[in-house]
């Protein structure tokens, strides 16, 4: 696992926060668009996945009926955008049975204490 | 508790960022009852950002019967008293029906419901209002 | 030291979850629209995690009928005490 030393690595541009799983509601597509956009302009921007949000990162996900596009294309370019931090809730994850090995980038996971204070120092959030 | 006094009392400019539809949740209702009692504290909206399906507050098409309240018309009256742009993701908007004249004409569609002082513009804006301005609220469904 | 905004009835609870890991000491949580229902004596099991540091619109408890159910642990703002809110606070997130 792997944990916050330095918190002056945690303040960003922007953080933005992603509650909302894949395909059932635009929230996660809208949400990473935001983002995109924002590292486009040349923001530096990290990303936070709490709740259903870390069904964004896993492995294996496909474009849905009828051509519904997905969200891992997003996903995917990231790393073009510079999107490099990605932050994980720890607790979250484990709710819902998974491990890091599950999602399809490498993340940062946080304890609730970090989450806290990642968010404190992170003056422009928005919450997806 | 009726509202505290900060000592240093200075207007403050608000970007409301609304993501909810009209009349399907009550997020646009409530940012546009806030956007009212800002300006009775002296404050102001400076920006409006509709995004996800808070883009249909846009369109110039709705209907609500006569005893509700008009959100269309609401939106009109906090731009002429409080002089709040009020901006659509043009990427939202479209998918979801709602385009200006230049848009219609661009995509062959026979007509627009997008009108000023509604702007069609890109997310880039949102990013900027937010750091821009004094304060941003979100209101979702 | 942030504002948080929830307006989700108390029937969601991951909502309330993820406020509270995001919550530190010093912030405020305020209660509008749906949220206005975690401010019954039953149903305040969700805002544990902030005691003390809780408000509830007055126009949407009053709408909903829920005025004088209130519980004490909660102070009640107008409309200018929730543009008060967001002069003391500098910024606000919104959990919905």
């Amino acid at each position: 696992m792997t944990t916050i030393q330095n918190i002056d690595a945690a303040r960003h541009d922007l953080l933005v926060i992603l509650r909302h799983a894949p395909h059932g509601s635009a929230w996660l597509r809208e949400g990473l668009e935001v983002a995109l956009v924002a590292a486009a302009f040349g923001k530096r921007v990290a990303l936070m996945f709490q709740a259903d949000g870390v069904y964004a990162l896993m492995a294996g996900q496909q474009a849905g009926a009828l051509g519904q596009k997905g969200t891992h294309p997003q996903i995917a370019m990231l790393e073009m955008y510079d999107i490099e931090t990605l932050w994980v809730s720890e607790e979250a994850l484990l709710q819902r049975g998974l491990e890091p090995d599950d999602l399809m980038l490498p993340v940062t996971l946080l304890d609730s204490r970090t989450l806290a204070h990642v968010t404190r120092e992170n003056p422009y959030t928005l919450v997806f | 508790m009726t509202s505290r006094s900060p000592d240093t009392h200075r207007p403050l400019s608000y970007a409301l960022l609304v993501h909810g539809a009209p009349y399907g949740h009550q997020a646009a209702l409530s940012a546009l009852r806030f956007a009212r009692a800002l300006a009775q504290r002296g404050h102001r909206v400076a920006t409006v950002f509709f995004y996800h399906d808070g883009v249909h507050n846009a369109s110039t098409l709705m209907s609500p019967p006569q005893d509700e309240l008009s959100l269309q018309a609401g939106w009109r009256e906090l731009h002429a008293q409080q002089g709040s742009a009020l901006l659509v993701c043009v990427a939202a908007g479209l998918r979801r029906g709602l385009l200006d004249e230049a848009e219609a004409a661009r995509h062959g569609k026979p007509a627009a419901n997008v009108e000023p002082p509604f702007e069609l513009t890109g997310l880039g804006q949102l990013v900027d209002a937010m750091f821009s301005h004094d304060r941003l609220l979100t209101f979702a469904p | 030291m942030i504002l948080h905004l929830i307006n989700r009835a108390p029937q969601h609870p991951a909502v309330y979850q993820a406020l509270a890991e995001s919550f530190s000491k010093g912030d405020h949580v305020l209660l509008i629209e749906d949220a206005c229902y975690a401010a019954l004596p039953g149903r305040q099991d969700v805002l544990a995690p902030f005691a003390g540091a809780v408000s509830a619109l007055e126009e949407d408890l009053v709408s909903r009928g829920l005025r004088k159910r209130v519980g004490d642990s909660l102070e009640v703002v107008d409309m200018a005490g929730f543009v008060s809110l967001t002069e003391l606070y500098s910024r606000s997130l919104s959990w919905f």
